[in-house]
């Protein structure tokens, strides 16, 4: 199954999260925070929020409680949206 | 009538809650921010995954068997996964969030038990991507059969490193390096509890096994001192600290990584407790704030019960058989709670919630961390990830008298930001202490939400029986 990254394919396995699928795919970041720092996946199971980013256009989401789905749009999230 | 019960967590304390006080005849509703049961511990990935057999056979087991009670009396049960608490008024009315939805709860009784989470080490750098918690690593091994990196260094104190690195190598994965803090024979001076514990010991001397066979680097005693790259991490340097703090000269090393996992401890997820106003206690080693209850897990508020590693951490062995405990005892009259009224299988349960209870010396022998560990702090090192507060930022609150959790908040926002404190309290606890002698003295005041809802969701509220 593939979903996009920024634009790039990345093949995601049924079940798998939006950011398990980004790590499996070699990517690390995907949000610059307020200090223009990159961020990624932290706690993995919901509670502190670092990883989020934008998929299918809504900002904020959790990248490691969202289910990849094939065609997702997923996008870096920068600064405060 | 049938008393009705929420529980929160869906770990081995809530699943045990729930199955005991079903039998015992109670209105369960058991809420958990997972999709599926088993809290941490006994997470389960989708479906869709293939198992994965890189956990211990006894727990693997152990795990299979409280699911599976659990399946049997899942039907009575109005169970709610992928459901958030972020509010706890007493008396006992529960807030709850699901995707776009929130509700409010009511009942007899609840029963706490949502676990606790990890507590990092904030070293120079630790904020670049690829740096995660211990636990979460191994959750994307357990439940997303996903390896954090293809070259992982693991770092941290206790048992769970251990784990973690072992499950790294079962999964095919590479441990670069290997860093537990305290020496691994800490915790054999504890004779009764790893005699009490000797099952749990096995499985983690077979983890250790593990790690040795694959011949991993060990760096005994070295903790993270930076973390390098920016846009992702291409390294980390470990060094050894001295008593003060200080990096022992000629002790760094520097290895190629493209993950670190880090654990250095553990915070009880109180808030709730706190929040609906029961009385706390601090005891750092076990979780920090705790609510204060009593051998049937009664907290200070009546109908608030607590269960598991809520109450101070002490492994899922534990939890599960104080589940038990309390599930029954909130299900019950009051007296139900006398020595006398307690049937034979109950004074056994609190028995052996006792023996167990005993390891938990051995693991904390090996989790005590030195104070000046937090050193590794220097003043640019981000402390509060949300709000971006820096030691310098905490160090300045200090120095102007803020040395208690609210005011340090207010004079930083150090814990306002979306995790709501989870990450950074528990280290600027331990860097007010380092820096200013301050001890703690009163928890952060928790807060509504506890966690982020949309304000459309709010909106959208219902109340039960509306």
């Amino acid at each position: 199954m593939i979903f996009l990254f920024e634009g790039e394919p990345v093949e995601a396995r049924e079940g798998q999260s939006v950011a398990a699928a980004l790590i499996a795919a070699g990517v690390r970041s995907w949000r610059i925070d307020e200090a223009g720092r990159h961020k990624g996946a932290l706690c993995c199971i919901g509670y502190c929020f670092e990883c989020r980013c934008r998929i299918d256009g809504e900002a904020d989401q959790r990248a490691c409680m969202t289910e990849a789905k094939a065609g997702m749009r997923v996008e870096r999230q920068q600064g405060l949206c | 009538m049938a008393p009705s019960i929420i529980i929160v967590g869906a770990g081995p304390a809530g699943l045990a809650a729930s199955i005991e006080a079903v039998r015992q005849g109670a209105k369960v509703t058991l809420v958990d921010e997972a999709q599926r049961p088993g809290g941490q511990i006994y997470r389960q990935g989708s479906p869709k995954l293939a198992e994965c057999g890189v956990a211990e056979a006894g727990e693997l087991r152990r795990k299979k068997r409280l699911l599976e009670a659990f399946d049997r009396v899942r039907e009575r049960i109005d169970y709610r996964p992928g459901t958030s608490v972020y509010a706890l008024f007493g008396p006992r009315e529960l807030h709850i969030a699901a995707g776009d939805r929130t509700e409010v709860l009511g009942a007899d009784a609840v029963v706490l038990a949502n676990g606790v989470r990890e507590v990092a080490l904030p070293f120079p750098g630790w904020t670049t991507p690829g740096v995660m918690y211990a636990g979460g690593a191994q959750s994307l091994i357990k439940a997303q059969r996903t390896l954090p990196g293809r070259n992982v260094v693991v770092a941290g104190s206790g048992p769970l490193p251990i784990v973690v690195a072992a499950q790294i190598l079962r999964a095919g994965g590479k441990v670069a390096a290997f860093a537990p803090l305290n020496k691994l024979s800490e915790g054999a001076r504890h004779l009764a509890g790893l005699w009490h514990g000797r099952g749990i010991v096995l499985e983690g001397l077979r983890y250790l096994a593990t790690v040795m066979k694959a011949r991993v680097p060990r760096h005994t005693g070295h903790v993270p001192i930076r973390a390098l790259g920016t846009e992702r991490l291409e390294g980390v340097v470990l060094a050894k600290l001295d008593a003060a703090g200080s990096v022992v000269k000629g002790s760094e090393r520097e290895i190629v990584c493209d993950a670190l996992a880090v654990n250095y401890g553990f915070a009880a997820n109180s808030e709730l407790a706190a929040m609906a106003g029961a009385r706390m206690r601090c005891e750092e080693l076990i979780g920090g704030w705790l609510p204060e209850v009593d051998a049937f897990g009664r907290s200070s508020l009546p109908g608030i019960f607590v269960a598991g590693d809520v109450a101070g951490l002490r492994g899922a062995l534990v939890a599960e058989a104080e589940g038990r405990i309390v599930g029954a005892a909130a299900a019950s009259t009051p007296s139900f709670l006398t020595a006398s009224g307690l049937g034979r299988s109950f004074r056994e349960t609190i028995e052996e919630r006792r023996r167990l209870g005993e390891f938990q010396n051995v693991v904390r022998a090996m989790l005590r961390p030195p104070r000046t560990l937090w050193s590794v702090a220097d003043d640019g090192t981000t402390i509060c990830r949300c709000e971006n507060v820096t030691l310098a930022d905490l160090r300045f609150a200090f120095s102007a008298g803020h040395l208690a959790a609210n005011t340090i908040k207010r004079a930083t926002r150090a814990g306002m930001g979306w995790c709501g404190g989870r990450t950074c309290l528990p280290m600027i606890s331990a860097l007010a202490e380092l820096h200013a002698g301050a001890t703690p003295t009163a928890m952060m005041t928790p807060r509504p939400l506890a966690r982020p809802v949309a304000l459309s969701a709010l909106a959208g509220q219902t109340r039960e029986g509306q």
